[in-house]
Order: structure tokens, then sequence, then C-alpha cells
């Protein structure tokens, strides 16, 4: 790494730190925004929503799985980006007016049970962990890519690791880091800022898209392997018809005809179970103000996606065509072709930005991961510290040991996250799956798809739900999800593993039969009738955007002054 | 945006001619035939089909469903059974309800006595009687339902009664029985039982609003009480003041005051619990906020720092305003220039704590003064109103010693009040 | 300018809230029906129609992957802004209709001055 993209790195970074600090709304108009619906509010809400979303498996993962595979890698972004239509369309709403905190408080208090706020807390931790570990191991290798050597005793990759969740850690549960919602916010602007900028430089040049897809047909997909004969090409094979070679723009590169199913399920199943992105939606004034922000979030979403595939595409054609003009690509590269996917934009921006562009999209990849890391230990954190220590193990706890075990608790689950990372060898499990971090990811997205989601749809939506058959569900639902892709990681075959390791398929049908026919036979809560009135009345809505109207308008304004009417009234 | 048939003949044009683009002119080779004009069809039916829904929304429900088998609908009549389980009460309820249970005779009863009884045999099963059909203590003791075809249960003594079957369903509040209400037939086959049922749980849901109808009004009343007693009456008079001189001056603002004053106390009143939205003190500050700001005019300035997390929190009600009326007060109505006003609030949630600042730049509070503080005494404004000791007791009487209340202050400097309550 | 008591104490009955769940529910599976024939229908077409892989869309694409690459996210962000305006006004229709007409004279949505 040279001076110049130390420099510009550290001076993006301190940017991003003093404009977090520093700007921040004085005024009382900027406060209310955020009252009851306004348009600006429900916008940076979705911002921050985005924040704690998109991690470095949205960044650098979605981009390395469409270097690797082409079509069948675009199937990540996709997935990544439709999880959000479900809960918009069944989660958003009632999960805020039902106003607990965090999922486990919302089951909990929903189905009037300890036991089953204690397992969702469980299947809550597992599913954060694993989210935490692709996280790290993408910090690694951008560490590996932007600095090359690590400290004594340790490798480069471990470095970024240690550095990433340590320095995470630290802020979090010392420096006052609570992920607020301007910081979330800032922080997402920075990466689609990242991305944007790479997207404008790479179309600047000349880069044609339709193109480039064609002219990447042409020819057979071929990617890095390194066995006995050293590093060389190796042609892909084609799962869907395996008489004909893989190429970039058909399916079939990576994934057999129902693991294309398959992995897109899984992702769209997942984000209603993410709890970090999850716990956001409570803050939103008004269930319909959670609607709209879920609408936003499909926007941004949908542009910051777009941009990964394009970027994905033009590192494919680039990066080989480049290999020649920039000596320093030698090393990570085959015959034009990255050895490690997860290098592709970091090396675009490189290419196109010199030792600057590199440091742009290293801090968009490094912003990205340690913001989703600071949301993730967050919930882990609270959740350790609210819902085991203070309920169960210390209930008559001070201010001050509630303090000390939320920063324990942040401290040893970044650890078990950083040494998963540093144990689990990215270069082992890389030739099996298009992109090791999305690939992670989604093993995330499974275990939340197949034991939270099924089960969290049933309560909102069924008032047959009970306390047994939540328990049940949940239990089912990470159980053969995590059995099936343990055994998925084993060798077991070509197209059988990518279906294991996306178990959705399979184990969210199960968790939901499990629970409606164990709630068939058990007996619902007692108040069933006043929930419904919460979670889908409007009356807390209503109240809330009578009191924001009230609190909005200034000491001037003229009561006999016709104003719009009632968007109810109105029969346009 | 123009509803109505051209609207929809437009789209369904629109969308064969993207078809046709997509699949035949932009694309090499284009698509078959047969393949585009399934397509198309696809398309344009699924248009049709969503269009009344996507632009109109679904037309309104009629306010009262005939009977079915499952769910009854008494729209529109307010159940009488708001405002509790009394003879009265019960009567018309039971009167209003007899149609549609599919029975001839309605009772209801509370733990011990007959509330009412409408249908034939009312002769002689009486209202006002004590209980003593089988049938429904048992439903009362069990608090399950009973079925019954033998009269012998149905408390009937009277030979000449016509009644022959009856199902009594108890009515629960919480996990209490509170009285049952019975259905009554002069035949033998017994009255649909899922129908009384679900009129029993409405009827349940209708006691259970009483029952909280009537404790808030007891919580409310003391609350007024203590409100009555603590409002500073200096704040009232002072305002009215204000409103009063405006009144010639300029009118339109006068009323503008008066309206806030008013909404400022209907909100104030209504209080149900001890917690209360964020939202809703920040919406008590912002109103007392303006109505002190009409009066010092540009001697009071203000800035809030709150986090949008902070708005869903629930806090202890009317703790927030009581500290920024001290901040303006003691804090800066004594200085000549004025002074800014600071409002801070947090969520925390690693430790699960909501954290609230308020400070000010003004005249401070010398260390004796700040020792007396917890005193909260005197009518006549001076370290009164709602003193900090009082919310010192209700955060107490609320979170244990899951709280912490810190007044820092320099004399001459200014002070800062920091409240850090359990995020709730 | 009389302000009505009951303004200030809102609240749904049990029925109304029923009848719009149900509503709701229907709109909700009707739109998840809408969205996961979509989703599927791309891999599916590629997997059935051979146009969907070998059609060449303005020079270099195939409709399956243009599909993939832009088309889908703006289909979301229609459903979603489809399905989220639809519920909002079911919601205002069916819930707290009780204040027709009423207009206290703070500006709608709360327009800052």
């Amino acid at each position: 790494m040279t001076v110049t993209s130390a420099g510009t790195l550290l001076a993006l970074i301190t940017l991003v730190a003093l404009v977090t600090l520093v700007v921040r709304p004085r005024g009382a108009s900027t406060v209310d925004f955020y009252l009851a619906g306004q348009r600006v509010g429900v916008a940076t809400n979705a911002l921050a929503i985005c924040g704690d979303y998109f991690s470095a498996a949205s960044f650098l993962g979605v981009a390395a799985a469409v270097y690797v595979s082409g079509l069948d890698g675009v199937w990540y972004a996709v997935g990544f980006a439709a999880g959000f239509v479900p809960v918009l369309l069944f989660v958003a709403a009632p999960l805020r007016r039902f106003g607990e905190f965090s999922i486990p408080d919302f089951l909990g208090r929903r189905l009037a049970s300890e036991r089953v706020r204690l397992v969702a807390v469980g299947v809550v931790q597992i599913v954060i962990l694993s989210y935490l570990v692709p996280q790290a191991v993408g910090s690694g290798i951008t560490w590996q890519l932007l600095v090359g050597h690590g400290l004594p005793g340790l490798s480069a990759y471990a470095t970024g690791v240690v550095l990433s969740t340590a320095v995470v850690a630290a802020l979090v549960a010392f420096g006052g880091m609570r992920g607020t919602t301007w910081t979330q916010a800032i922080q997402f602007l920075l990466l689609l800022g990242a991305l944007v900028w790479l997207a404008a430089a790479v179309a600047g040049s000349g880069f044609h898209y339709s193109g480039a897809v064609a002219e990447l047909s042409a020819e057979p997909l071929a990617n890095p392997v390194n066995d006995e004969a050293g590093w060389h090409l190796r042609p892909e094979n084609n799962h869907l018809d395996p008489a004909a070679p893989a190429t970039f723009g058909q399916p079939g590169a990576a994934y057999g005809p129902l693991a294309q199913f398959a992995l897109i399920l899984t992702l769209v199943l997942g984000t209603a179970g993410l709890p970090h992105v999850m716990n956001r939606y409570f803050t939103s004034p008004t269930g319909t103000a959670a609607r709209m922000t879920t609408v936003w979030v499909l926007g941004l979403a949908g542009l910051f996606y777009a941009l990964a595939v394009m970027l994905g595409t033009a590192a494919r054609q680039q990066i080989a065509a480049a290999v020649d003009d920039h000596p320093w690509l030698e090393e990570l590269t085959v015959d034009g072709i990255l050895r490690v996917p997860e290098h592709a934009l970091p090396v675009l921006g490189r290419i196109y930005g010199g030792d600057s562009g590199l440091a742009v999209v290293a801090a968009g990849a490094l912003v990205a991961v340690m913001s989703t890391i600071a949301g993730l230990l967050l919930a882990a954190a609270a959740s350790w510290g609210h819902d085991v220590y203070e309920r169960h193990i210390n209930p008559r706890a001070t201010q001050s040991q509630a303090v000390w075990a939320g920063r324990a608790s942040t401290a040893v689950v970044a650890v078990t996250a950083g040494g998963l990372a540093i144990a689990m060898q990215p270069e082992e499990i890389t030739p099996a799956v298009p992109s090791i971090v999305a690939a992670m990811v989604t093993w995330a997205f499974a275990i939340a798809g197949s034991a939270l989601t099924p089960v969290f749809l049933l309560a909102i939506w069924w008032r047959g739900t009970t306390a047994a058959g939540a328990t049940a569900g949940m239990v089912v639902g990470g159980l053969v999800s995590v059995s099936m892709f343990v055994v998925g990681a084993l060798p077991v075959g070509p197209g059988i593993g990518e279906m294991l390791m996306t178990p959705t398929l399979v184990s969210a049908p199960l968790a939901a039969l499990v629970t409606w026919l164990v709630s068939r036979a058990t007996t619902a809560p007692d108040d069933v009738e006043r929930q419904w009135l919460v979670l889908h009345g409007t009356a807390a809505d209503r109240y809330a955007e009578r009191l924001a109207r009230l609190t909005i308008a200034g000491p001037g304004s003229a009561p006999g002054r016709p104003g719009r009417r009632r968007r109810r009234d109105a029969d346009r | 945006m123009r509803t109505g048939s051209a609207l929809l003949a437009a789209t369904i044009g629109g969308t064969w001619a993207v078809v046709y683009l997509v699949t035949q002119v932009l694309v090499s080779p284009p698509l078959g035939v047969g393949t585009t004009v399934a397509a198309g069809t696809v398309a344009s039916v699924l248009l049709v089909l969503g269009y009344p829904s996507a632009l109109r929304g679904p037309r309104a429900p009629r306010a009262l469903r005939p009977l079915s088998r499952r769910r009854i609908v008494v729209g529109g009549h307010r159940m009488p059974l708001r405002s509790g389980l009394t003879a009265d009460a019960a009567r018309r309820t039971a009167t209003l309800l007899r149609p549609l249970l599919g029975g001839d005779a309605v009772v209801i009863t509370d733990r011990d006595l007959n509330l009412a009884f409408v249908g034939p045999g009312s002769d002689h099963h009486q209202a006002g009687g004590p209980v003593r059909a089988a049938a429904v203590r048992s439903a009362i003791g069990t608090g399950r339902t009973v079925v019954s075809r033998r009269a012998s249960t149905m408390g009937c003594d009277a030979p000449g009664c016509p009644l022959r079957s009856a199902v009594v369903v108890p009515l629960v509040v919480g996990e209490r029985v509170v009285g049952t209400i019975g259905v009554f037939r002069t035949h033998d086959e017994p009255a649909p039982r899922d129908q009384i049922e679900d009129m029993a749980s409405i009827l349940s849901l209708h006691l259970e609003l009483a029952e909280a109808d009537r404790e808030r009004k007891l919580a409310s009343d003391a609350r007024l009480d203590a409100l009555r007693a603590q409002i500073n009456p200096h704040f009232l008079f002072n305002i009215l003041n204000t409103i009063g001189s405006k009144s010639r001056t300029d009118p339109d603002e006068a009323r503008q005051l008066l309206l806030r004053l008013s909404d400022f106390f209907r909100y104030a009143v209504r209080q149900e619990g001890q917690l209360a939205e964020f939202a809703q003190e920040y919406f008590f500050v912002r109103t007392y906020l303006s109505l002190e700001q009409a009066r010092f005019g540009d001697r009071l300035r203000v800035r809030y720092d709150i986090d949008p997390q902070v708005l869903t929190a629930h806090v202890p009600v009317l703790t927030i305003q009581p500290l920024v009326e001290n901040a303006v007060k003691h804090g800066l109505a004594d200085k000549v220039e004025g002074g800014t006003v600071t409002l801070r609030a947090r969520v925390d949630p690693l430790t699960r704590t909501t954290s609230i600042r308020v400070t000010d730049d003004g005249v401070g509070m010398t260390s004796d003064t700040l020792d007396a503080l917890g005193g909260g005494e005197g009518a006549d404004g001076a370290r009164g109103g709602v003193g900090l000791r009082n919310i010192s007791e209700r955060l107490t009487a609320l979170f244990g010693e899951r709280f912490t209340l810190d007044i820092q202050s320099t004399a001459g400097e200014g002070t800062v009040v920091e409240v850090r309550v359990p995020l709730r | 300018m009389e302000h009505d008591d009951d303004g200030v104490d809102e609240h749904d009955t049990p029925a109304e809230v029923d009848a719009t769940f149900r509503t709701l529910r229907r709109v909700a599976i009707t739109h998840v029906v809408l969205f996961l024939a979509a989703l599927m229908g791309v891999p599916a077409l590629s997997l059935t129609l051979g146009w969907w892989s070998d059609g060449r869309l303005a020079g270099g694409m195939s409709p399956g992957f243009a599909m993939a690459a832009f088309g889908l996210y703006a289909f979301f962000l229609v459903i979603g802004l489809a399905a989220a305006t639809l519920s909002s006004a079911v919601e205002a229709r069916m819930l707290g209709g009780r204040h027709d007409g009423e207009d206290d004279g703070y500006p709608e949505d709360g327009e800052l001055r």
C-alpha cells in the first residue's frame, strides 16, 4: 500500500467520523421530520436500515459472486433485494405497532411465554454470529489486499480480522458508538457514494454493459483453481446443461436447477428474521411509516444491487484487459482472472482511480463492515444483557452491573466471531462457492428464514399460534437448517452440496407445518383479541399522527386556515 | 389521477406496446408469436383484475353484516356492558342479544345473582334472585361452557317451564370468571355453541375495558389532583397575562396562545398509566416552550438534540416538561440577556436506557440551593412547582434503583440535569 | 371552535380491526403470490424458454440477464409501493372513520411554514 492510498483512506475515515459527530440536527424543525411519517424522517430511517443491512456481503460479496459465476451470482443480488418485500407485506407495520424492542421481546409478549422468548434469543444469537463471521472474513480479505502484511506474528488476513472486530467492539462497548440513526444513515451514504463513484468511473471510460455481457458470454466461463498443477484456469461445469459449457450470461455456472430456486428463496425469507435490521423498525413513529420506510429501502436496495451487478460484470471484463498495463495485477490474477473474487471491486477502484480509487473503495467496504458489525454487536449484547442477564441471572441488577454485562457480552461475541473467522481459512472453501462472504451470509439468512420467519408470520397473521407451537417451530426450523448445511459442507457431490447449503426450501415449510400442528393441539394466549387491536388496528397511529400535527404546528398558524382535506375523505 | 375506463384502456394499450417492443423489436431473435401473445394476455388479465383495487381501494365494508355462522357483529350499537356488569346493563344487553343468539331466552348473571332474564320463562326465573341453576354454577366454577338438555339443571322448579335446553358460557376477565351468559331454548336441541362463545368473548372484552376504564379514572383523578396541586400558578398567571395583553394588539396570536394552552391541558389530563411515549412528552415541552417564548421573546433560545430512536421510547409521564420549566424559570428568568435551553435525548441500546439531559446556561445554583432542591415546597414558586423530589419519588416507585437523576450546577454558568431510565 | 372530547381518545372496535385484518391479509397474500411468481419465474423461464437466454437485447444481454440485473429491482419497488399504498388506503378507510370531515385547523401532514 502506498502513502497516497493510506492517506486517502485515513482522510476519508476521518471525514466520516467528523461528519457523524459534528453534523447533527439542532433545531426543533429537524426533529419534527421524524414525527409520524414526515417524508424526510422516513427516508432517513430507511437509510439507517440500509446502513445496518448492507454489509461486506452486499458490497464485495455480490460483485464477487457475479464475477465468478455470472448470472448465477446475480441471484444473490436479487435475493438480498427481494427480502424486503415480504417484510413490507407481512411484518413491517404490525411489528412496529406492537411496540417491543427486539424480536425475542415481540414473540415473548405476543405469545405470553418466557420460554418462547428464550428460544428466540438463542436463535437470534446464532443468526447474529453467522452474520458476524463473514463480516470479519470480508475485512480480513480487504486488509490483505489493502495493506498486504500484518502485525508481527499474524498473517495479513488475521490482522484484518482482529483489527476490525476489536476496534468496533471497543467503540461499541466503551466509545458510545450506539448506532444512532444519523451515524448509520451517513455511513450508508458513504457506501453508496463509493459505489456510485466507481460505477461512474467505469461507465465514463467507455464501458458498454450489454456489449460486455455478450463479449463475456462468447467464451466458456473459467475460474482459477490451485491444485497439483499450480494455479490455472478451469472451465466451470454447466449444472443446467452438462453438454454445453457454462457462460457468463447464462445460468448454470454454479447451481443446478433446484438449487437456483433454493438460493433465492433462502435469501427472500431470511431478511424478515434478521435481528439487527428488524430492531430498527421499532423506531418508526407509526406502522404506516414503517411500511413506507420499507418502500424506500426497496428503492435504495434496488439501486445498490443493480450497480453492484454492473460492477461485477465490468470487473470481469476490464480486469482481464488491464493486466498488461498494471503489473501489480500479475500476482493477483491467473490469466487475467482474479484468484480471490472479493478483490474485484477494490482492484477496479485501483485501475480507475489509482491509489486514491483503491482507498475510496476500501473505505466504503470498511465502513460497511464496521457499521454492520456494530449493529450486530449491539443487537447481540443487548440481548444477552437484557433478555438473559437482567431477566434471569440477576434480576436485581443495578445500572452499572447492567452496563458491564452489556460490555462483557460485546467482547465475548466479538472474540468468538473473530476466532471463527480466523479458524475458517477462506482458501479452503473458495472453490466450492462463488463468493465465500456471500455464501456465509446465506447461512445466516437460512437460519433466520427457517427458524424465525415462519413463526413470525404465523404469530402476526394467525390468532391460533401458541407458545408451544412457536417453540416447536423455531427449534425444528433451526435444527433442520443447521444440520442440512453441516451435511452439505461435507463432500457429498456437486448438485446436492449447493442444495443443502440453502436448506430453506425444506426447513421453512417444515417449521411452519410444525408450528401449525402443535398450535392446533394447544391453547392460544388469553388476550389475543386485545393484541389484535394493537397489531392490526391503527388507533395508536392516529393518535401519534394527531399529536405530531399539533406538535409541528407553530404558534403562527391560524385555526381558520383551510387545511388540506384528510386523505380518507377525498375519493379521487 | 383520473380513474375510469379510459385509463385502464390506455394502460392495457401501453402494456401491449411494451410487450411488443421488448419481444419483437429490441431483441434479436424475436420471440415466437404464440409466446408473445400469451405473455401479453397474461399481463392484460392481471391488469384488469388488479385495476379496481389498485386505483380505488376496496369498497367500504357494509356496516351491519348478516348473521354468519362464525361471527357476530353487533355493529353500530354501543355495547351497554362497557359500563360494567350491572343489572341495568345486563338487561339491556340481554334484550339486545336475544334475537342474535339463536335461542328463546337469554340470561346474564354475575358470580352470585341473576342479573337479567329475558324471554319465555322470565316469570319464574327471576332477575335479581340468586343463581340456582346447576348449569350456571358449574360454568362459574369450572370456567368452561356447559351444555345441558335436562330441565333439572336449569333451575326450573316451576312445572310449566317451557325451557328444555341450555348453553351457558362463562364471562372471563383476565383469569377470573365474573359472570355467565346463558341461552335457553324451548326445544331439545341446544343453541349453536360457537356463536354464543364468540359473543361471550366479545362481552368479556367489554367488561375488561370497563374495568380498565374504572381504574384509569381512579388513576387520573389522583393525577389530576396532583397536577392541580403542583402546576405552578405563576405559569398560568403569566401566560394568561400575555394572552390578555396581546388580545388588543394582536388578537390572532392571542387566540393561538389560548388554543395552545387548551391543547396542553387537554392532553395533560388524559394520561393513561405512568409511562408515555417520548413523542408525547416532546409535545408538552414544545407547547410549553412556545408559550414561554411568546412571553420572553428573543431572550429564550431553545435547542433540541434528539435522536429519532428515542421518540418511540416510553418515559415516565410529565417528567421532562417540569425539568425544562425549572431551567427556564430558575435558570434564565433572572438573566437579563436571556439564554439557551438545550434538550438532549438518546437511547442506549447496549444498556437499554433512555437518557434525557436538560441544560441551561443561566444563573446556575449555589451548592446550598442544590441541597435544598430536594424540598419541592412552596406554592409561591420559589423552587416549588413540580419539585425535583416529586420526580425522584416517582422514578423510585417505578424503577427502584435502576435510574439516575443527576444535577450539576455552577453558579453563574448554568445547570445540567440528567435523567437516565430503563428503556421501555 | 369546538374540540370533540372523543377526538383525543382514539380506539378501534374489535369488529373493525378484524375486518381490516382479513382484508389486509388478503392483500398481502395476493401481492406475495404475484411477487413469488415473478421472482421464481425468471429462473424458471431460463429453464423452459430458449428465447429467454438466447435472445439478445440491444446488442448484448439476454432478457433473462436484463431482468436479473435491473428489471426485477424495479418490479420490487413497484410492487412494494403498490402494496404499501393499498394497505394504507385500506386502513384509512376501514378504521377510525368516526371523524369524517373534521378539520381541526392544523395543517395536514404537518407542513412547515
